[in-house]
């Protein structure tokens, strides 16, 4: 018979769920984590030395599929990557501002063990300590612009935590997970630095390092606040914690297959080969994978049940003590509504109050970028290598009259490889790629070779992430009719960007634009060929901008002290469960001044001492 | 002897690849993308064309446990999906890859110790072949793979199940005229034709080792001026695009036709690079003369398509059958160099993809692909 009693079941094997799984299954209790998607293992795990996980163009975003669903954007191409899921059997439904429904493959991570991790560039920074405490910051200002209405003072919170209570847990994340960076120039307090040593950055950096560091001293000059190598979450000496080992030359680990590419070498630190693999063969920890979980129910103040899928079909139930949501925040919120659309008590004890869905968020993102006068080789970079927070000073915010901060840090291997090239031509998100390239039919023959002479190894950009207004009307709904291969309803997003949100992206924006400037101008006085600018923007103003998500999912089930203004506790137990933990970015009240990953692991190895406690 | 061509995966990998695109309860039809009149029951599958599923070989089967044989091969994962983990009561596949005549048993793939209902084996074949397979199920009649949506009509009118394995070269589902259009098509678009490039590839491919070359050359067509992207191009028609296979056909059936009548008495491969040339802008305006729209009503959209499968074929991993022997990658990495820093230094190319790439291909020591 399949064990179906634990300690704790873990739904979600990313940077959510992970953590606690790790520090519970090595304090001995028998813990169960539910993956939807499949385990691709790293070479050095996998029974014939091969990964799952390729350096190829073709699997990071696949072969032509279309939109099949009853939605208004039906027929239409997308091309989602292996461990993606596939729009027609598992879509995420938005509302577009005409008000049509639309299906899109934006906010989705990725469908494997190790979640988002495996996928993303590894960008791992903190939060600042400003970013925990918004409510307070803006409660007594005037000077905040493009707010009519007052919103920013009635839905600003802050967050039940401060950043000294989280400061241990960033540092547990970056030693077990394995990240490489530097704190010095980090306006962020480290009780102690255990990056790794960072790679030496890629040459088209350095216009970014140096951009960066005038914008600094123009913004400041009696104290600029200087950049600083970006924290990626990739090994660049032999991990202890996880036994991974690097190359005899780390320098090679440089790829440009690396944002949207799972790694083969098991170098990136995904939470499967930091996390879990190291616990894999406790006989107290159980991961089974290719296992959807469907639906909670509830019994006496507790979720009794935890209903899953097996790889063949055949609906299961396993019973935990504890049972930690972590599937990523819109499918957890969805998971937790479509519990609650079949259980009445659980739906009693989910909606105490009405929040469940609302206040969803993504992050303020955009940034600029130029073409280079010189030629670098792209393909041997990792996704960043530097970034500031000179742009994240409460001066510079009252500067600017912006409620809430950002980071900016350049991307590397962006566009690096050829295919890249041609398939992002002019967009701006997951779900209109090719078309640029396609519709762009003057592009061929020399005007191709003028292409790729312009813009191979020459495109740099500057990108930054910011705090988002939350809005009440920002939601996560089931969808009335759309229903997934499962039948069971999905997600409906709905979404719009605050007219500060816009403000706060032209600023950034900006400042994005002016690193580049100033760099450029820098050269120029030397007699050197200026950089040739391309263009700034926020994502809102992308042509579907409405929906673009960054994959940064978070709110839609917000923490916090008060039981009528949250769904979780303090410590991201839903109030009316004894045993119900959500920790994805779902539990987010703001989204903080940048990439959310190594918050998210944080605050999960913060409650996973809160469950141990307990158990 | 060791003679063992096969051998059964661990559970994990094979229910890895089961459970995304096979398990279901929903059973419309979201999955066609075809045209009219095309659907089959495979329209409920999510990425029918993955299966069987073509891999990279590492070792496992015990007549080929050479490492340095292994980039000579792909382990094939046959897969069939039963209708619970009781039935069928077995499963075997015969394939012209082996004996016909003696069928080789699938495994249960096992979940916690619990039988599921997906049956598999993997055959380790050479790159570069295609071959024909069936199941038989519960010791009845060869059936076809319910799942893989290549089909291929023999003499006697059956038809069985197809796959190839890498690096695949031969056109099975064109004639010899639809790849000639679809080369000189293609060059319009790749910077092939322009005078530095077309002197590149004179170069690369005269450099190649006698081997390579032949291997290049068996089958691909026109390698003066392309990198092999019609290949790729046949390739994905014939499986992961195969949706767009009746639209490419009927498109240049109408090409064909459109250039004969503007050059009656030149085969459309010979004709002149200016008909090409007038063809491909009048076909980017949606405005070609002679086109039967009736037959097919964009030839825009035609374009749009080719223009993503031509690059996309010159550049990806050479595994695909386009980028022959990497000469796309190798155009970019001669043409982007540092500036020599003095008379007679090599320059240093400004896209080392090799450094990336497994080998024998690339040269990272740790990447095996």
């Amino acid at each position: 018979m399949i064990q179906a009693t634990f300690d704790v079941i873990v739904i979600g094997s990313g940077a959510r769920g992970a953590p606690i799984a790790h520090i519970l299954a090595k304090a001995g209790k028998a813990v169960l984590v539910l993956e939807k998607g499949p385990l691709f293992r790293p070479q050095y795990e996998s029974p014939n030395q091969r990964s799952d996980f390729k350096r190829d163009e073709l699997i990071s975003d696949g072969t032509e599929k279309r939109i099949q669903l009853a939605v208004a954007n039906k027929g239409q191409a997308f091309y989602s990557s292996h461990v993606e899921p596939d729009i027609n059997d598992e879509p995420h439904i938005y509302r577009d501002t005409d008000g049509s429904d639309k299906a899109t493959i934006e906010g989705y991570t990725a469908q494997v063990v190790g979640g988002g991790t495996q996928l993303y560039g590894g960008v791992s920074f903190r939060f600042a300590p400003l970013d925990f405490r918004l409510a307070s910051f803006n409660a007594g200002r005037s000077d905040i612009r493009r707010d009519p209405n007052a919103d920013i003072k009635r839905e600003a919170r802050d967050w039940p935590i401060s950043y000294d209570d989280l400061e241990p847990y960033y540092t547990k994340t970056e030693e077990l997970v394995g990240i490489n960076g530097e704190s010095r120039n980090q306006q962020k307090p480290f009780s102690r630095d255990v990056y790794q040593p960072p790679l030496a950055p890629n040459g088209i950096s350095e216009y970014a390092r140096r951009g960066m560091e005038l914008l600094a001293r123009k913004l400041n000059p009696q104290n600029p606040i200087l950049p600083y190598r970006a924290p990626l979450a990739v090994i660049t000496r032999n991990h202890v914690p996880s036994g991974r080992k690097v190359p005899q030359d780390p320098e090679t680990e440089k790829t440009s297959y690396v944002n949207r590419y799972g790694d083969p070498l098991g170098l990136k630190s995904s939470t499967w080969v930091s996390l879990l693999s190291p616990i894999k063969d406790l006989p107290n920890f159980i991961i089974r994978c290719n296992c959807v979980a469907t639906r909670l129910t509830y019994q006496k103040g507790k979720v009794d049940r935890v209903y899953y899928i097996d790889p063949s079909g055949v609906e299961r139930f396993a019973q935990g003590k504890t049972v930690v949501v972590a599937c990523s925040g819109i499918e957890s919120v969805r998971l937790l509504k479509l519990s609650a659309k079949l259980d009445y008590g659980f739906h009693k004890a989910i909606h105490q109050n009405d929040l469940l869905g609302c206040y969803f968020m993504t992050h303020c993102f955009g940034g600029a970028s130029a073409i280079l006068p010189e030629r670098y080789d792209k393909s041997r970079a990792l996704d960043s290598d530097w970034a500031t927070d000179c742009c994240a000073t409460e001066q510079f915010l009252h500067d600017h009259g912006l409620w809430a901060a950002g980071a900016l840090y350049n991307n590397t291997s962006d566009d690096a490889l050829p295919i890249s090239l041609f398939r992002t031509l002019g967009a701006l998100d997951l779900d209109n790629l090719w078309d640029g390239f396609m519709f762009a039919t003057d592009l061929k023959a020399q005007a191709l070779v003028n292409y790729l002479d312009d813009q191979f190894g020459r495109g740099l950009s500057i990108s930054f992430m910011a705090n988002q207004v939350p809005q009440r009307t920002n939601r996560i709904e089931l969808h009335p009719t759309i229903t997934d291969k499962w039948n069971r309803p999905v997600a409906y997003i709905i979404k719009n960007w605050h007219r500060h949100d816009r403000y706060l992206m032209d600023t950034y924006a900006n400042m994005a634009a002016q690193i580049l400037q100033l760099s450029g101008e820098h050269l120029s006085g030397k007699q050197i060929k200026a950089v040739e600018f391309v263009g700034k923007g926020g994502s809102y103003l992308a042509p579907n901008g409405i929906v673009r998500i960054a994959n940064h999912i978070l709110g839609g089930a917000r923490f916090g002290k008060d039981r009528n203004d949250s769904v979780l506790d303090v410590n991201c137990r839903a109030w009316d469960f004894d045993n119900l933990y959500v920790t994805d970015g779902a539990f987010m009240p703001t989204s903080g001044s940048g990439n959310p990953t190594n918050t998210i692991e944080a605050n999960s190895f913060r409650v996973a001492d809160q469950i141990l406690a307990g158990l | 002897m060791a003679t063992k061509y096969f051998f059964k995966k661990d559970d994990q990998c094979v229910l890895n690849r089961c459970t995304k695109f096979l398990s279901r309860y929903n059973t419309d039809a979201r999955h066609f993308y075809g045209a009219p009149g095309e659907q089959s029951q495979r329209d409920r599958i999510a990425e029918a064309w993955r299966f069987p599923v073509i891999d990279t070989y590492g070792g496992g089967a015990d007549a080929v446990n050479d490492p340095a044989q292994f980039d000579d091969y792909n382990e094939v994962t046959f897969i069939y999906a039963g209708a619970d983990s009781r039935s069928p009561a077995s499963v075997s596949v015969i394939g012209t890859f082996a004996t016909l005549y003696e069928p080789i048993p699938l495994e249960r793939a096992i979940f916690e110790d619990e039988p599921t209902r997906f049956w598999s084996l993997t055959y380790v074949v050479p790159k570069g072949q295609r071959h024909l397979y069936r199941f038989i199920v519960d010791e009845a009649f060869p059936v076809n793979d319910p799942v893989n949506p290549q089909l291929e009509l023999q003499d006697n009118g059956q038809s069985w199940s197809r796959f190839f394995t890498d690096s695949f070269t031969s056109p099975l589902e064109m004639e010899p005229w639809e790849l000639a259009i679809l080369y000189r098509l293609a060059a319009e678009i790749l910077p092939f034709q322009t005078a530095d490039a077309a002197n590149f590839l004179n170069r690369f491919y005269n450099c190649l080792d006698r081997a390579t070359k032949e291997r290049l050359y068996n089958n691909a067509y026109r390698m003066d001026y392309s990198v092999g992207e019609v290949n790729y191009i046949h390739n994905i028609l014939a499986r992961e695009e195969r949706h767009h296979l009746t639209g490419y056909k009927k498109c240049l059936r109408i090409i064909d036709r459109v250039l004969r009548q503007r050059s009656p008495f030149v085969e459309p491969e010979n004709m002149s690079r200016e008909i090409y040339f007038d063809l491909y802008n009048e076909m980017a305006t949606n405005q070609v003369a002679g086109w039967d729209y009736s037959q097919y009503s964009s030839p825009q959209f035609f374009l749009y398509l080719l223009r993503r499968h031509v690059v996309t074929g010159a550049f990806c991993h050479p595994k695909y059958g386009g980028n022959a022997g990497a000469a796309g990658w190798a155009y970019l990495s001669e043409r982007y160099v540092t500036p020599a820093a003095a008379p007679g230094q090599k320059p240093q190319t400004l896209f080392d993809w090799r450094l990336s790439m497994e080998p024998p291909l690339g040269e990272n020591r740790d990447y095996l692909g």
